[in-house]
């Protein structure tokens, strides 16, 4: 079986800072990471490489050519190969543009019966890739799955959605999205971590791609929504109120206020 | 009379503890009920004495809340015996402080100072009727000096805070980690905190450069400053680092910072049996490399650790890991470190070799070993906190394991191996002290200083260690300490019984 999963590089969330002037993420104030989600999606293919050898698990990315860092990491925790989809011409694009590049990168592998990806970035938080590619490849999908299963030729997906379960079945090749539930990522070995740092990844390009894309639909030219501004809404910080002298007026405006924060129901 | 609800505090625990039906009066007026009914514990004069100095709503007295006031992290089988006959204050300013210790020193009452209440050793607990004068409030970072790359802040200002505000910083670090990110600077300064981090840039003492401090006669006196050198007369601030909350207040601080490297990684490589993870520490030193962190972690420790917080530990093969931080200049560097470091360990038969470099997975990793201590807790009669030199370590695991099979307990060992502070636990199913605990705690201590070692390598004498003092200590070692409490607390009031002052 061939997997292909999906990774991006972001940068690490806890330690990016953001620019309110701007309403841009300051990218070079953190270091990168591979997407969290997308080490769930890496780590369920590994556990299904890890029960049958046969599995062949690629890592694909778009991203600049720094990405090349989060594909070698990705063959650190057990991918056999990772390739990168990187031009200037695919650079600003939105997820709709990012999805046909994707996609023209996963016709270009050519073989595949599984594609999994995180059910978001931690950048980006739309959620729209994974779907996207599978309805461009024509390929059924299944998005925020939290356990897979084999039955026979078909995958089966359990999905917690608003309140309730489905359990969900398709045929492959199809695509699915995983959430941080599905399982515990493992961390990578330090001699596979060694041996990845030499691994080459190939670069595929716009011309490498060419037959699978119009070249008006990639990148910023491509990209029908565009991120205007990025609102970071201000931590709130404590408050405390006093009351001294009417304990009775205290209790009535704190109900009111317990209301209006929403802790008090009815 | 008054009444104060802070609503950002959590108010849906509040209310299913306290009301589950929704009806919300009684979170509101029982914190009135106690705060008015209980406050002839203390002399009242005392109590109207402090709301004169910090203000009303500075001063408890309700038993209910001094209760949270009076005990720390010691482990219940040994803990002090604390006294509920105590009030809190919590004053905002050095001159506040200062006030509240020449009443107090005037009047012969006890004062303990409390800060996170994280302690080991039952040193912040009161055991007399006291004052107990809370820093809380004295929270603030008051200057961050990228020039001297030092800190300048209160003594209430926590672990956490420190952690946050650093976070944050470019090029700074504040490199000491003692688990428990409530222990407030103060507290750290005063028990010379170690903790994980140690192997490279040693304990608190290493770090701290001056103080400010109000002595038990309530005289407010600074010491050091933002100095490297300092040679003028004896050295106070070293003199206060390590003195356990017994011969001044702490109020003010001028701490060390260190460059951030920003290539941090975090190694663990596991071992079917201890004797080879102990043996290669030395190993490891002696090469030259000199990781942050070293910890010795047994795996059951930690797998439950990890159950607790949700989360899982990453090692599976194996049955000990030895966990190593490290921080290099270069992401080149950070992998020729890890290459010698695992080479070094397999050839003392490690199985296997993990690393984590995301913050994310470093985090978890730390987080899961400072869960090891409270994952237990309730079984814990004893961590003992012994310190040997690096190169007697395995002879001290040695002697542990004799001990372990002539008591016929199980005496697992934990943490700072990289330093030669083990701790070792003292465990029953329930928590409670077996019978043989006295001979065996004793004979760990004489072990330990028998190897050239110490009876507590971070967590002070406090309340419960006193009594072993004489297997380190001459009678002249231990007149000579108490002569020095004598000169700073005339009176004897502040924190008796605790370290040296009742032999
Ligand atoms: C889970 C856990 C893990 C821990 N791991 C470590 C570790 O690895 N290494 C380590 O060294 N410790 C460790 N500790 C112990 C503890 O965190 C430290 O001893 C800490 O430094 C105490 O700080 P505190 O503010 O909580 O002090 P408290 O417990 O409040 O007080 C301790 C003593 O200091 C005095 N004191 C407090 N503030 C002042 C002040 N401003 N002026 C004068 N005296 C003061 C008190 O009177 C008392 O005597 C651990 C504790 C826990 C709970």
């Amino acid at each position: 079986m061939n997997i292909i999963v999906l990774i991006k590089q972001v940068p690490d969330m806890e330690k990016v800072k953001f620019d309110r002037e701007k309403g841009v993420i300051d990218r070079k104030s953190a270091g990168t990471e591979i997407n969290p989600f997308d080490l769930n999606a890496l780590e369920a293919a590994i556990q299904l490489k890890d029960k049958d050898d046969n599995v062949h698990v690629t890592a694909l990315s778009m991203g600049p050519p720094s990405a090349e860092s989060a594909l070698k990491e990705a063959i650190a925790r057990g991918a056999d190969e990772g390739i990168l989809l990187s031009d200037r011409t695919f650079g600003g694009a939105d997820t709709w543009a990012t999805s046909l590049t994707l996609a023209a990168g996963i016709k270009n592998i050519g073989i595949y019966d599984l594609i999994i990806a995180g059910m978001q970035t931690v950048d980006g938080d739309t959620g729209q890739v994974g779907p996207e590619i599978a309805e461009l490849l024509d390929i059924p999908h299944i998005s925020y799955v939290s356990e897979i299963e084999e039955v026979g030729s078909k995958f089966r997906g359990k999905v917690d959605i608003w309140d309730g379960t489905y359990l969900k079945e398709m045929e492959l090749p199809g695509l699915i999205t995983v959430t941080k539930d599905i399982n515990d990522p493992r961390l990578p070995s330090f001699k596979d971590k060694m041996k990845s740092r030499k691994a080459e990844i190939p670069v595929w390009s716009y011309e490498t791609l060419e037959e699978y894309l119009n070249g008006e639909k990639i990148g910023i030219k491509g990209s029908p929504t565009v991120v205007k501004k990025i609102e970071v809404p201000k931590a709130t910080t404590r408050k405390g109120k006093l009351w001294r002298e009417n304990i009775d007026q205290a209790v009535d405006e704190m109900i009111e206020i317990f209301k209006e924060i929403k802790v008090l129901e009815g | 009379m008054f009444f104060y609800f802070n609503f950002m505090v959590e108010p849906i625990i509040q209310r299913d503890k306290y009301n589950p039906k929704g009806k919300i009066s009684a979170i509101m007026v029982e914190p009135i009920i106690n705060i008015k009914f209980k406050e002839d514990q203390m002399n009242s004069k005392i109590i109207d004495k402090m709301i004169g100095i910090v203000g009303e709503d500075w001063v408890v007295s309700s038993a209910k809340e001094v209760e949270s006031y009076i005990k720390d992290e010691t482990e219940e089988a040994i803990a002090p015996e604390p006294c509920y006959d105590c009030i809190v204050v919590k004053p905002r300013t050095t001159e506040e402080v200062s006030k509240i210790m020449k009443y107090a020193n005037s009047e012969k009452i006890t004062v303990v100072v409390r800060g996170g209440g994280t302690g080991c050793a039952g040193a912040v607990v009161p055991v007399k009727p006291s004052i107990i004068l809370s820093t809380e409030r004295m929270n603030q970072i008051l200057e961050i000096d990228d020039n001297n790359m030092m800190v300048y802040c209160e003594a209430g200002v926590t672990l956490f805070d420190l952690e946050e505000e650093f976070k944050k910083h470019d090029s700074l670090f504040f490199p000491v980690h003692p688990g428990d990110e409530g222990a407030q600077v103060g507290g750290m300064i005063v028990q010379n905190a170690g903790g994980v981090r140690a192997v490279r840039h040693g304990v608190m003492r290493n770090h701290v450069k001056g103080l400010e401090i109000v002595l038990p006669t309530g005289e407010i006196i600074k010491t050091g400053g933002k100095l490297i050198k300092d040679n003028t007369g004896y050295d106070l601030t070293h003199l206060m680092i390590g003195s356990e909350g017994t011969l001044g207040i702490v109020t003010k601080a001028y701490l060390k910072l260190y460059p951030k490297s920003s290539n941090s990684g975090s190694l663990l490589i596991s071992f079917d049996d201890k004797k080879s993870a102990i043996e290669v520490v030395p190993k490891i030193l002696k090469k030259g490399i000199t990781p942050l962190a070293i910890e010795y972690l047994e795996r059951q420790f930690m797998e439950k650790s990890a159950d607790d917080l949700g989360l899982k530990w990453p090692a599976e093969k194996g049955k000990v890991d030895l966990y190593f931080i490290l921080d290099e200049k270069k992401q080149d560097d950070l992998y020729e470190v890890s290459e010698k470091i695992v080479e070094e360990c397999e050839k003392n038969g490690a199985v296997d070799s993990l690393i984590a470099e995301t913050y994310k997975e470093q985090r978890a990793i730390l987080e899961i070993r400072s869960h090891g201590y409270p994952s237990v807790q309730s079984q814990v009669v004893d961590i003992l906190d012994v310190c040997v030199p690096i190169g007697s370590i395995n002879d001290y695991m040695d002697g542990i394991e004799m001990l372990s099979k002539k008591y016929n307990a199980y005496i697992p060992s934990f943490g700072h191996v990289g330093d030669g502070n083990i701790h070792n636990f003292i465990i029953t199913e329930d928590g409670t002290k077996p019978e043989n605990y006295e001979d065996l705690s004793e004979e760990i201590f004489k072990l330990a200083v028998g190897l050239g070692g110490t009876i507590t390598a971070e967590h002070g004498v406090g309340k419960i260690r006193n009594s072993r003092l004489k297997l380190q200590y001459t009678d002249k070692h231990l007149d000579i300490l108490r002569q020095i409490k004598k000169v700073f607390d005339p009176e004897d009031i502040l924190n008796p019984e605790t370290g040296i002052t009742s032999l």
